[in-house]
């Protein structure tokens, strides 16, 4: 109870402060009573998970919108996904005398931490986005990361709602042997040219044969099947058709449903078509998704447009397959466009960079179309090196590890070439400076031709 | 014009934990920017690794399971690696790669997985895993990087260099990595050689001379790569300026 009490005056310290309060309260009210979550936890009806390695705090906005048509709940959206956030997210939930005022919990949850508070809450569907490589010095290796979740996912009875064009996830599958719906894409979409790119699920991880692809998604993620033990692809619940304006979907012999999704690229695709199966798991009506979908806010970072001039658009970058899909997005825009790379290297970030080499920065030095970079952040230098070693040309790249400086010139540099984007990614930690960087430059401006009323 | 050095680069497709891409590229521009041609050659498990045929060999790091099917393809032809690696076959590895030259690898319950016992060497797991940015003191100045490994390696040959900063072979005798003859193994990746030209340039100028190619390297313009060396030893190893200064 006093844990309880003392995280509430710390969320209302902030709030009056005007802070993010998305981890403190939690952590504080978790260290007096570290029994919080079991004790918060057991007022609730039903706890809903998403977990995986890239889109889970898209996925669980998604749902959270859908859910939110039909009845209130608590849910981490700004993405604190360790205990402390998902305390602090409850804590937001509960009065002072540690009521609850939910029934029902979404919570995006670390892959690792899921074994850790899988006893405390009442998880009854858990959604695995993907399983890619993410932050080795965090997990040690991907084989942790699937024991992790195979883990924390046998320590419910939830119904698992898995990716049936990852063979990561299908292993998963496999594995917990409990309930499980598949969503995946429609085969018509699968690529069968493909670049030198990562690939984590190359082997058959029930028997150790090499998988034979019939095509890709992307990353991993397309038609596989084991020719040694027979592991295949499963035919998915839930089949998404992507197309520009969005998604449609078939589940089963229903008539198909199609989604309105405004974001860009098959990675928010899929995100939606998770979030979909998810809903539909949990019990909801299409016309509830449907509206709750219209009524998504995205993330901070994600494909997110600012008015600056030029105009800039925002990127979270985390691992190599992420970031290839934003850099394939970027590629696919056919104008000019200035790149600006933040990489941190905080604990949040990983402290290892080595990643930065595997992701496909060749994607862009290939383009005629990006015309110059900045690298910024702890690691600008670094960033700056993968870019010369990708190809790029010495005299294109600046290195300025001040994260506001390094926009300025972004901008500049966008408005000497003439360039009509600038896109810019950025590890976690330098992510919330940047976009309150960008807004700021956003607002100090006239409004760029484009949006101003016509006076003809 | 001469004929092209043959790097071989093997198993990618098992062993590509710890960003190889970056050891191939930083080795394969570097040729490039002087006008050298090169030949990478993609060993896949499947194929049969021709130890006699290259000119300098790269070898990653991968999980454990990985890891025991590499052991496994490279004891194929062990005598073959014995004679090219005492012939002064240049080799790099990395990691997992590391830790294959020598006699094992024992897991945390006691079973070992055989190495190819190129080298007097052996590697035991371990707890915690060694985690963290390293500086190492060696024959072409400080090598910088990042290390993440569970196995506590010692060895009966020189190091690679000494610890300035960080963990190394074992967290316990202040050695980093190994050299024999034109082999050098190592903890090191974030990739090793993108942030540490004079030892890519050192493994160059010994694949060269191995491969019977006349010439010396010319230098290179490396000052986005001493900018990344000095930004990385100031912001992340906090190493005072005298050391940067010597070497
Ligand atoms: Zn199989």
């Amino acid at each position: 109870m006093f844990g309880i009490w003392v995280g509430k005056w710390v969320l209302w310290i902030l709030n009056i402060l005007g802070k993010r309060a998305t981890s403190l309260p939690g952590k504080v009210a978790l260290r007096i009573s570290p029994r919080l979550l079991e004790k918060l936890g057991a007022k609730l009806e039903r706890c809903i998970v998403v977990t995986g390695t890239n889109g889970k705090t898209t996925t669980a906005r998604l749902l959270a919108a859908a859910m939110a048509e039909e009845d209130a709940i608590v849910h981490n959206r700004e993405g604190a996904n360790l205990p402390q956030g998902l305390a602090t997210a409850l804590l937001k939930h509960c009065t002072w005398t540690g009521r609850l005022r939910c029934r029902t919990a979404l919570f995006e949850i670390d892959e690792a931490t899921l074994p850790l508070v899988a006893h405390a809450l009442p998880i009854k569907v858990v959604v695995v986005t993907n399983v890619f490589r993410d932050q080795l010095d965090r997990y040690g290796e991907l084989d942790t990361t699937l024991e992790k979740l195979l883990d924390g996912l046998r320590r419910t009875d939830a119904v698992a709602v898995l990716n049936a064009d990852d063979p990561l996830a299908r292993h998963i599958g496999l594995a917990y042997g409990k309930q499980v719906v598949y969503f995946g894409m429609s085969k018509d979409q699968l690529q069968h040219e493909v670049r030198d790119q990562m690939r984590d699920g190359a082997f058959c991880l029930e028997c150790g044969h090499e998988l034979v692809y019939h095509g890709f998604f992307y990353g991993q993620l397309g038609d596989y099947h084991c020719p040694q033990c027979g592991m295949f692809r499963p035919h998915p619940d839930f089949v998404g058709h992507p197309h520009p304006q969005g998604l449609t979907v078939s589940e089963g012999s229903l008539p198909e449903v199609t989604i309105a999704l405004a974001a860009r690229g098959l990675f928010n695709r899929y995100n939606a078509l998770a979030a979909l199966a998810a809903a539909r798991v949990v019990g909801l009506d299409i016309a509830s998704v449907q509206a709750g979908f219209r009524r998504y806010e995205p993330p901070l970072g994600r494909m997110q447009a600012f008015e600056t001039s030029p105009p800039t658009v925002l990127n979270l970058i985390k691992n190599p397959t992420g970031c290839d899909s934003v850099l394939q997005t970027i590629r696919a825009d056919g104008d000019t466009k200035v790149v600006c790379i933040a990489i941190n290297d905080n604990a949040a970030d990983g402290k290892d960079v080595s990643w930065l080499w595997d992701a496909d920065f060749e994607l862009l030095t290939e383009d005629p179309k990006t015309v110059r970079y900045v690298t910024t952040g702890l690691r600008a230098e670094d960033m700056a090196l993968r870019l010369k070693y990708a190809g790029c040309p010495t005299d294109a790249v600046v290195s300025i590890p001040d994260l506001a400086t390094a926009l300025d010139e972004a901008l500049l540099q966008a408005d000497a070439c003439e360039a009509k984007t600038v896109y810019v990614l950025s590890t976690y930690t330098a992510l919330y400076p940047i976009a309150d960087r960008l807004q700021r430059r956003a607002h100090s401006h006239e409004p760029s031709p484009a949006y101003r009323p016509s006076v003809s | 014009m001469n004929r092209p050095l043959r790097i071989a680069h093997l198993y990618p497709d098992l062993l590509n934990l710890y960003a190889d891409k970056g050891n191939i590229l930083t080795l394969q521009q570097r040729m490039a920017w002087r006008g050298y041609a090169v030949e990478i050659i993609r060993v896949q498990h499947t194929d049969d690794a021709k130890p006699g045929e290259y000119d300098l060999v790269l070898l990653g790091g991968g999980s454990d399971r990985e890891q025991e099917l590499v052991g496994r393809t490279l004891r194929r032809n062990v005598a073959e690696w014995k004679a090219a690696v005492e012939d002064g076959l240049p080799l790099l590895a990395v990691c997992g790669g590391y830790q294959l030259l020598g006699e094992y690898y024992q897991l945390p319950n006691g079973t070992k997985i055989p190495g190819l016992e190129l080298l007097d060497l052996r590697t035991e797991a371990g707890s915690p895993r060694l985690i963290g940015n390293i500086a190492i003191q060696s024959e072409v100045g400080i090598i910088l990087g990042f290390e993440n490994h569970g196995g506590r390696t010692r060895h009966r040959h020189a190091p690679l260099g000494t610890v300035i900063s960080g963990h190394g072979n074992n967290g316990e005798d202040g050695q980093e990595g190994v050299r024999y003859k034109n082999v050098i193994g190592t903890y090191i990746h974030g990739p090793l050689l993108p942030k540490n030209p004079a030892l890519a340039d050192m493994i160059l100028q010994l694949a060269m001379d191995y491969a019977g190619i006349s010439g010396t390297l010319r230098p290179l313009d490396d000052r986005m790569e001493q900018a990344a060396r000095q930004a990385f030893m100031e912001r992340r190893m906090e190493l005072a300026p005298a050391v940067l200064q010597h070497k």
